[in-house]
């Protein structure tokens, strides 16, 4: 019987090519726009790191005084951490890894002649990083904990820059020139790049930026190198200074590793205490119990990385896919009617309101598989242009299978939905009546 | 009287014009929202940057090796500048209008009590280099300038009780005094975390001045600039405006970079090299994503449009079809063919009329959700009527060929197959 209705609906499809390919069309860019946009929305909100996400926590403190306004900028400085507390947290040692890392872009010299110089985007960092988050090596390994207190000039390159500087990955012990001072290669890392890239300042690009180098945090504060984070002072200058060691500047980030519940708890209470300890000195004029712990997620969560022109476009797509749903009801619906009379006649020759219902739903059905497939390639055109699109998230715009698979049942449920009101409308139509009048 | 067959007609057959109310809703609903995007999206673009953009090179991207520039690398800079053949003027600047690198914000308060978060533009002579033009009052004097850098601190120099001379735009001097007369009065800065409580006399105002945040330049906002009376020091930003003889176009840019090279060239991070282009070049770089998002407005906009006008065609064609015989026996009766295309045309417009009521009310209602989790704007109602106006004319205009088809229906019809 199914391939009956297949074949009736092949028929009455093909009789009025305009109209079924305008139903078509319709479906397939509703279904499109959407799902580029849920697809853009879906990659956006993705866990950059998911096997070590949930053990990851960034410490958040306040320690701006009470009179500090944020002004316009929107730009928090308390989400960064200064480099007393920064330290503080680092000796402490209370995490199972921690790490304080800034982000900082350097004019890189090749070694090799008839190469380019480039700026690089890097990250300047403790020790602890590359076991953090289990950063992957081609070569060498990390410094030591040794290398961060005497600012040992050692530098890690990834795959990308080793090639780019050396024109060639294996250069573990060779010299790179940084800036403008010299660094012992210790380590070569594969490409690595968590997107967003949660532990960068909030300001920058995190769905572009990829880190290319890595060297020392205190190497960066003992030569002043540039960073290229927010990098926000308050207080008086003189009283506090406002170089990068100041107690009254936030620029870096810190994260830690925290396995159990029971580690997160204490060291929340930590931190808590910390704040207290740094009050009862008269460096924090805010309530201790401003302190807190952010989970990964939950910090991007506060972060709002998703702009709000990619909220703005899939609620507009999805309107879009609505309106389509809505006009292909209608279309489905003038053309069922218009066939009351082979209804009817059909009906008369014995086929239930249930045959019929079936009959007009695989037509439907099928509309929505055609649409689906045209919305499929509508939606790989969509993301094509949005990574063609100036923007940080352009990069990382793919569709990955799950989406896939999830565009094709959405185009065909969205049709066969729509299907569903002028079907059981068509199948009521009184064959006697119908039958008389024409 | 014809109004009630209208309507006795529509009650009795109430699924197809539910579903057009429906589409028309829907349809009409996004366009405002969109229409109202689209604006937001073009205010910038349209806003009048106020300087001369034909004569006006931008210099920017000069990175300096090891210590920042001097005073006197900076003020020599100026003066090469000015000698080159073909240049008019040059200043030396932090904050010029499509040069996003040195921003500074501030918070203005006026004579009338409002806050106004503005971007504020550093350098001598910026008025004359800039090619503003001043309706009120006059260019900052040349005692009246003081260093903005590394060595001097902000208000070294000041005298606490003076206050610093201040050129705001029109638009500002409108919004924060409430006669809009606001030569000579007062005004403070809220991000004075100093607390050293200057506050700054406006002593010229300009017609118009682009701010530098773009992102910002919306719902009016485009204006929100001022000139302060600093001349850039030490810095490790380093800008210059440079205005040109026009006539002297491409010649006149390879000269100003040629010169920029040769005097800073040396003091420049290796592999650095300065930005110099001319004004309009950045505004198209600067406006790029704009640009893009406002395709992707237009190709929803026009999207939305085509199927919803198909829809309408499609069921009214329909119902026109089923109604064959009827509109015969009203032209049986005497009624003429354009009697049949205005009956047509009403009874869409009774249909879209009800669409449009329940689109703007949806309009409303969903940009409210909106803003709620997204921080958006509100949609003003001003939006609403355009929106319904552009439903209005696009239904008429879907519906006029299946009411020509109904029109064109031979009285005959009514005596056939009877």
């Amino acid at each position: 019987m199914f391939a009956y209705y297949m074949d009736l609906a092949l028929r009455s499809l093909k009789r009025n090519p305009v109209l079924t390919a305008l139903m078509v069309l319709a479906i397939g860019l509703g279904i499109g726009a959407s799902m580029t946009m849920i697809t853009v929305l879906h990659v956006m909100t993705n866990d950059p790191l998911p096997e070590r996400s949930t053990h990851l926590y960034t410490p958040h403190l306040d320690p701006l005084p009470l009179d500090y306004s944020h002004g316009g900028s929107g730009i928090d400085p308390s989400d960064n951490l200064t480099w007393p507390d920064a330290m503080s947290l680092l000796r402490a040692h209370r995490g199972v890894h921690q790490a304080a890392m800034a982000g900082g872009t350097l004019l890189a010299l090749p070694v090799q002649s008839g190469l380019q110089a480039l700026y690089a985007a890097g990250r300047y960092t403790t020790a602890d990083f590359f076991a953090l988050f289990g950063v992957p090596f081609e070569y060498g390994a990390g410094w030591s904990a040794a290398d961060d207190t005497a600012g040992a000039r050692v530098v890690v390159l990834s795959d990308e820059l080793a090639r780019k500087l050396f024109g060639r990955a294996d250069v573990v012990g060779r010299t790179a020139r940084l800036g403008e001072l010299d660094y012992r290669v210790v380590g070569v890392v594969t490409r690595w790049d968590p997107a967003p890239q949660f532990y960068a300042d909030s300001t920058g690009s995190q769905f572009s930026d990829i880190d290319t180098f890595f060297l020392p945090l205190s190497v960066a504060v003992n030569e002043d190198l540039p960073v290229s984070g927010n990098e926000s002072g308050w207080g008086d200058d003189e009283k506090t200074g406002s170089s990068k060691r100041g107690a009254a500047m936030s620029w870096l980030q810190f994260w830690v590793q925290l396995d159990t519940p029971a580690q997160v708890a204490d060291y929340r209470q930590y931190l808590i205490n910390y704040s207290a300890q740094q009050k009862a000195l008269g460096r924090f004029q805010r309530p201790p119990t401003n302190a807190t712990l952010f989970g990964l997620m939950d910090w991007l969560a506060h972060q709002n990385l998703v702009p709000n022109d990619v909220h703005l476009q899939l609620w507009l797509a999805l309107g879009f896919l609505f309106v389509c749903m809505v006009n292909i009801v209608a279309l489905l619906l003038a053309k069922f009617l218009r066939r009351s009379g082979e209804i009817s006649v059909r009906r008369a020759l014995g086929a239930r309101r249930r045959d019929i219902f079936v009959q007009l739903g695989v037509e439907s059905a099928l509309i929505g598989v055609a649409g689906g497939t045209l919305g499929l390639a509508i939606a790989q055109l969509g993301l094509w242009s949005v990574r063609h699109r100036p923007g940080d998230y352009a990069r990382i715009a793919q569709m990955d299978p799950s989406m896939l698979a999830g565009t094709f049942v959405l185009a065909v449920l969205a049709s066969v939905l729509a299907g569903l009101l002028p079907a059981w409308r068509a199948c009521r139509v009184a064959p006697a009546l119908q039958l008389k009048a024409s | 009287m014809s109004m009630r067959i209208h309507l006795s007609v529509l009650r009795r057959h109430s699924l197809m014009p539910a579903l057009v109310v429906l589409q028309v809703a829907l349809a009409c609903a996004i366009l405002c929202n969109v229409l109202f995007l689209v604006q937001q999206k073009l205010a910038p673009l349209l806003a009048p940057s106020g300087v001369a953009t034909d004569e006006l090179i931008l210099v920017d991207r000069m990175d300096s090796q090891a210590q920042p520039w001097t005073a006197a690398e900076v003020r020599r800079g100026e003066q090469v500048l000015r000698e080159v053949p073909g240049v008019r003027d040059a200043s030396a600047a932090f904050g010029l209008p499509m040069v996003p690198g040195a921003l500074m914000d501030m918070a203005l308060q006026g004579g009338n009590g409002v806050k106004i978060g503005v971007n504020g533009y550093l350098g001598a002579g910026l008025v004359k280099t800039l090619g503003l033009q001043l309706v009120a009052g006059r260019d900052f004097l040349p005692d009246e300038y003081h260093d903005f850098g590394l060595d001097g601190d902000g208000s070294h120099g000041w005298d606490p009780v003076a206050q610093q001379p201040i050129i705001i735009t029109r638009a500002l001097a409108d919004q924060l005094f409430d006669d809009g007369h606001a030569l000579g009065k007062l005004m403070s800065d809220l991000h004075d975390n100093q607390g050293n409580g200057h506050g700054y006399r406006v002593v010229g105002i300009v017609r118009h001045l682009l701010r530098n945040q773009l992102g910002l330049a919306t719902d009016g906002r485009a204006d929100n600039t001022v000139l302060l009376a600093r001349r850039i020091g030490s810095t490790s930003i380093l800008n210059f405006a440079v205005r040109v003889d026009p006539s002297m176009h491409d010649a006149v840019l390879k000269r100003v970079a040629a010169a920029i090279q040769r005097e800073f060239g040396a003091r420049m991070k290796e592999g650095a090299t300065a930005r110099v282009s001319f004004y309009s070049e950045r505004r198209a770089q600067a406006f790029q994503r704009q640009r893009a998002a406002l395709w992707l407005f237009a190709g929803v906009t026009l999207a939305v449009v085509i199927v919803t006008v198909i829809g309408i065609m499609g069921l009214t064609g329909f119902w026109v079809q089923k109604r064959t015989r009827q509109i015969g026996i009203r032209r049986a009766l005497g009624a003429r063919k354009v009697d049949i295309l205005r009956y047509f045309l009403v009874e869409n417009l009774l249909i879209v009329g009800v669409g449009i009521a329940i689109g703007m009310l949806l309009a409303s209602l969903g940009n409210r959700l909106l803003m709620r989790h997204y921080e958006l704007v509100h949609l003003p109602w001003t939006y609403l009527p355009w929106g319904a106006l552009v439903m209005v004319i696009l239904s008429q205009l879907a519906v006029l060929g299946p009411a020509l088809r109904a029109s064109a229906v031979p009285p005959v019809v009514a005596t056939r197959s009877v």
